[in-house]
Parts: structure tokens; sequence; C-alpha cells
């Protein structure tokens, strides 16, 4: 009973740590089909991050936090869109800067909070109440994966909402296909008539909004502790990694969570494993942490020389990934 | 009436050297507000930044010395990057290959350095690492070249690949790990041997100029002159204004990316070795982000040789003076130079546009017509 106990909260661990990572990801899907390269998630993670967790304390409010990380995030997909779309700015540049600047925005507002007063997680009964577990009723009460994979807090499901209806929204309906339309060809897409940077901006925000709520995450994952590392810690450039592993579809990102998520919670867990099965598992103690840590990039590295190599037909990579559209040199 | 975007030719250099300082102002501009807002006296905070704290400092020689320690690692990671960014070649993995340059260059001072000469160490140390990161550009080339890689992407996982590699071998303590001091219980770094370090010049005062410092200058003089005067340099410049036109003129582009991607990867690794050979231990943040700032200050200077070294000294200024800064303001945080970094960027970039555009009015008949 008890060994089962540890693959439930091996189960639980994964999802609960990891899904900050499908926001991210799922966020960064979106501006890439529309043909922007974004490498700033990073950044709008941590200003989602930082003023969602300082506003939702505020108001101690968790649907606020939510509110204003999306509204952080918004802000800097506009600046994003604004460069790259309007002005025609080097979209890898662009989205590094936004890496640095959206770094140093979350420690700079970070200290100058804490010079004043830092507000504590614990304090706020609403955001600590709603971010509590909701068993979904009936498949938590399953064995072992009952209440590894079904019982969580209300960040967790609404992830993954926003992945399914995303997907839906890409692959199932008239705006989504435009949307990839774009991503391929701009200038045939804005050969029949779809207005290319409306579509751009509104994508690239939304997006980036996405990616503002998965860094909200991140902070009430680590119960709003303020110290010198950063609350994402790296996740947002696990996610573009995740974006080419689950080939640019959103439902497929869900399973690349998952999978990601394992080597990061073997990581914390994998000790944990190795005593709970010293006889199948125990190998696991041995293995450095830092193998987990680069796994992910190593994968995403194979994944994207072989689809390369194979030049592989189905691949979800926009054609026009990274390239700026002018349309006077249509 | 609308408005629409036209390419604008040649835009004066001194219209152009207007909007950038003009960008920088007003970024700076921004910052005060944000200061004041936290109620920090903008005047004095840039004042402190600027002059890196050495006013009033009886100790500034040091602060010199430290400064010219970011400021040379940064420039050469820069210059490196340029050439592969002049071919339009997205290596923005200049942060593993410096890693990987890093970890040669200490393999070579830690095993060789007590045995050979100071002179013939240091030219080992700047080889091995120029060719451990040369050929983790490489790589990442040849796969461009044979499959169509994206560069971008695969030199950014590149990039984690080596910082995880880099702190295995910084945490882990084992009879074969070299990087680590055997004497020590806990996972210390090996010190390196005097004769690894690169000698210094006295310059009067207690100030020593390292040699670095003049070899990447006398660096930045000879790929100007590659560029500038060479038939390889002229062919970078084909490949990177159309790659079309340079098969066309029967120029073997893949050898062209191949070389020069080599190239940009080996002077990188070469300012990983000069860092090396100037701080003397490893540790996990070696790189002091330089692999990412440098990306940042070559597109500031627009791929410019001279104007990098240029940025490479004001954005060293921003770093080095915010770290500096912070002592006196404390809730200012160092990352400070982080955000003022990136609003001179995208005001930049903003300054580029109304350099490379020009906004007209459209009229009525010219659209129908």
């Amino acid at each position: 009973m008890d060994k089962l106990s540890v693959i439930t909260s091996f189960l639980h661990a994964i999802v609960v740590y990891n899904v900050p990572l499908l926001y991210g990801t799922v966020g960064e899907i979106v501006v890439e089909k529309s043909g922007s390269l974004n490498l700033g998630v990073e950044g709008i993670m941590a200003v989602g991050a930082i003023f969602g967790y300082m506003m939702g304390c505020f108001a101690n409010s968790l649907g606020v936090g939510i509110g204003v990380a999306f509204l952080a995030g918004v802000l800097c997909g506009l600046l994003f869109a604004f460069l790259t779309v309007s002005l025609q700015a080097n979209q890898n540049i662009t989205g590094l800067t936004l890496t640095t600047f959206g770094l140093g925005v979350y420690f700079f507002v970070g200290t100058s909070l804490k010079a004043v007063k830092w507000p504590v997680m614990g304090d706020y009964s609403n955001i600590m109440k709603g971010f509590a577990e909701l068993p979904i009723p009936g498949l938590s009460k399953l064995p072992v994966i009952g209440s590894g994979l079904f019982s969580h807090n209300i960040m967790v499901y609404l992830g993954v909402a926003i992945a399914v209806v995303l997907w839906w929204y890409l692959n199932k309906t008239a705006p989504g296909l435009r949307l990839r339309a774009i991503g391929e060809n701009p200038g045939a897409a804005d050969s029949v008539g779809i207005n290319v940077n409306r579509m751009k901006y509104l994508h690239i925000c939304l997006g980036c909004g996405i990616m503002g709520i998965g860094g909200y995450y991140m902070a009430l994952n680590m119960g709003g502790s303020f110290n010198s590392n950063c609350w994402i810690n790296g996740y947002g450039w696990i996610a573009v990694a995740l974006v080419i592993f689950a080939n640019w579809s959103p439902a497929l990102a869900i399973l690349g969570t998952f999978v990601f998520g394992f080597f990061n919670t073997l990581k914390v867990s994998g000790s944990t494993l190795a005593a709970a099965f010293p006889g199948g598992l125990g190998w696991l103690a041995d293995i450095p942490s830092q193998v987990f840590d680069a796994l992910p990039f190593i994968i995403t590295a194979v994944v994207l020389v072989v689809s390369s190599v194979q030049k592989k037909k189905n691949s979800g990579q926009p054609a026009f990934l990274g390239l700026n559209y002018f349309r006077e040199e249509r | 009436m609308g408005l629409h975007i036209v390419k604008r030719e040649n835009c004066p250099l001194w219209k152009r050297c207007c909007f950038y300082l003009i960008a920088v102002l007003v970024a700076l501009g921004i910052g005060s507000v944000i200061l004041l807002a936290i109620g920090v006296n903008p005047v004095a905070y840039y004042t402190r930044m600027f002059t890196l704290g050495t006013i009033g400092n009886k100790i500034a020689y040091k602060t010199y010395i430290n400064y010219l320690k970011d400021f040379v690692p940064l420039a050469l990671t820069s210059l490196g990057l340029s050439l592969a960014f002049k071919m339009r070649f997205w290596n923005i993995g200049g942060e593993g290959q410096f890693i990987m340059g890093a970890l040669a260059a200490s393999a070579a001072a830690i095993l060789l350095g007590n045995t050979l000469p100071s002179a013939a160490v240091l030219l080992l140390i700047c080889v091995a690492a120029m060719a451990a990161a040369g050929l983790y550009g490489l790589l990442v080339a040849a796969l461009k070249v044979k499959f169509g890689t994206n560069e971008t992407l695969l030199t950014l996982m590149l990039n984690y690949v080596a910082v995880y590699l880099l702190n295995f071998l910084m945490g882990t303590k084992a009879g074969w790990n070299f990087y680590l001091n055997a004497n020590e219980l806990r996972p210390v770094p090996q010190k390196h041997p005097d004769s690894s370090l690169f000698p210094t010049i006295p310059m009067g005062g207690k100030f020593e100029l390292n040699i670095c410092v003049i070899l990447v200058f006398v660096i930045g003089l000879l790929i100007y002159v590659y560029l500038k005067r060479t038939k390889q340099g002229y062919e970078i410049n084909v490949v990177g204004d159309s790659i079309g036109t340079a098969r066309y003129a029967g120029m073997k582009t893949n050898r062209i990316v191949l070389r020069t991607v080599f190239f940009s990867a080996c002077l990188i690794g070469l300012a990983a070795a000069f860092k090396m050979g100037t701080v003397g231990t490893l540790s996990t943040s070696i790189t002091a982000d330089v692999g990412w700032t440098g990306i940042i200050v070559a597109w500031l200077a627009q791929l410019n040789t001279w104007v990098i070294f240029a940025v490479s000294a004001l954005i060293s200024m921003l770093h080095y003076g915010s770290t500096v800064a912070a002592a006196t303001f404390k809730q200012v945080d160092s990352s400070f130079a982080n955000m003022l970094q990136g609003f001179i960027l995208f005001l930049v970039l903003a300054a580029d546009f109304m350099i490379r555009f020009r906004i007209v009015r459209t009229r009525k008949e010219d659209r129908n017509g």
C-alpha cells in the first residue's frame, strides 16, 4: 500500500508542477502558428508571474491574479507584435530581448516590493482556497491513479481546457484555418483577403497572455516565496522545446507536458522511487539530476534533427516561422 | 487618405546617429521615471552607474580591472556572433559554445598548467577552447547545410545541454573529476595554476592592463580587414545578401557557411579562453550571460565591427555599474540593467524602422491606379 502511494504522489507531482509548461507551450504554439517565433516565453512568464502574484494578493482573489497575469502577458505580446509586425524588427532579437527584459522587470519589481512589504501567500485566504484541490467526482476515486491524476487545483483544469479548446480552434474552425494559412504563406493568405497583420496581432497577444497565466501558476506553485532564483527558472525555455516535441499541436502538448514533466519529477523524486522499489528502480538514485535537466533539450534536439533529415511531410512547423511579412515585397 | 510604409534608401549617417542617440536617451528617460516612482534620485543613480562608483574611490583601479574583465569576453563573443549573423545564420548558441570553450580551456589549464612553460600553456588554452567551441558550432552548421535543420532552435537546445554539462561537472565529486578541488569535501572548483593566467602590463599607479584587452582590439582589427579586404569576407557578405546570388556566382555556399560558423564559434571559444585566463576558476556562472547579451550587442551595433566595441563598452557599463550602484541603492535590484538594456533595444529597433522605412500618405487615385 505504501509503495502504491509513492506512485500516486509521483503522478500527482508530474501534473501539479508541470502544467505551467503546458500554458507556456500552448501559448507559444498559438504565436508560432501565426508565423512568429517568439523566444521571449521565459520573460513573458516572469512578467505574468510577478504582476499576477502581486495584484492577486492585493485583491485577495485568484481570479484577479489570473486576469492580471493574462493582461501582463498580453502587453508583452503587444510590444512583440508592434516591433516585429508593424516595425519589421527581427523576431529572434526581439524575443531574446523580451526574455532579458522580462526577467529584469521580474527582479526589479520583486526587489522593490520586498523593500516595502512582501505579500505572503498564506495570508490570503481566498487565494489559498482558490488554489486548493478540487477532486473530480468519480474519477478521483480510482485506485492509485485517481488521486494522482484527477484531484488537482483549478489551474490544472484550466490549462488542460485551454489546450483542448485551442486544438479545436486551430484545427476545426475557420479563423484557425486562416491563422495556419498565415503561418504557412502570409502572401497567399493576404491575397485571399485575410487581414494578416490583425490576425498576427490578435494571436500573438492571445498566446502571450496564456504564457502569462502559466507564469502566475508557477508563482503559486512556489508558494510566492521570492528569492534569488526566478520562479520560472527555465520553464519558458523548456516550453519552447516542447512546442517542437509536440509538433505544434496543442493536443500533443498535453502528452508532451506529461513526458517532460516525467523527467522533471524524476529529478526531484527519483530517490523516493528508488527507495520504494530498490529492486526495479534502485538505479534511479545513481543518475545525476543534471541528466534529467538536460533530457528535454536533448530529446528536442534529436527530434529537430530527425524530422529535418526525414523532411517530414506532416510536420506542424509553419513554413514562414521566424520570417517577417512585408506587404510591399510580396 | 491612408498611410503606408515604403523602404527608404540610404539614410544619411548623421541622421542615423541622431535616431539612435534619441532612442538611448528616451530609454534612460523611461528608466528615470521608474526610478522616481520607487523614490530613487535618477541623477544620483545614473551618476553612480556610469562612473562605476569610481568617484572618490581609493581603489578605483580595481573597478577598471574588473570592468575590463566583463568587457573583453562580451566584445569578443559579440564579434564572433556578428560573423554568423552577417550570413543570416542565427547562431543563438553563444552561451553553449562559450561553456564548451571554457570547459576545454579549464581542462588544459588544470592538466597541463604545471608541466609546461606559461606561454605554451596559454597558447594551448586558446587552441583547446577554440576547437571545442568551434566544433560545437560546426555541428549545427553541418546539419543546417545538409538537412536544413532550423539552426535557431537547435543552437538554443544545445545551449542548455552545455549548461547542464557544466552544472554536472561543477557539482559532482568523483575521482575522475579534475575540475573540482580534490582536497575539499564539498564540490569546490579547482583553481588554475598561475602559469595559465594571462600576463598584465603595469600602466602606472596600481592599474595593470591585461594583455587580453590589447589582444581583443588586435583581433577586432583583423576581423575588420578580413571582412573588408579578403575574398572570404566578400563571400560572407554576398551569402548574407542573397544566397541565390552567391550560388549563381559559382560560390560554394555550403563551404562558406560551414567555414564562417566554425570561425564564429571559434571566436566565442577564444572569448571563453580569455575569461578563464583572467579569472582563473571555473564556475556555473562563468558565462555571465555573454552568449545572450552578445546577441543583443551585435544587433545594436548593426554587426559593425567597431561599433560592437563601443556598444559592448556601454552594455558592460550598464551591467557592472548596476551591481556597483545596487550596493548604495538597496531598493534597486542590479537587474535594473537588464530592464534598461531591454528599453534601449526596443527603442533602437523602433529607430531602425525610421531609418529603413518611410511612412507616406497614399492618395486614393494611386491605390485605384
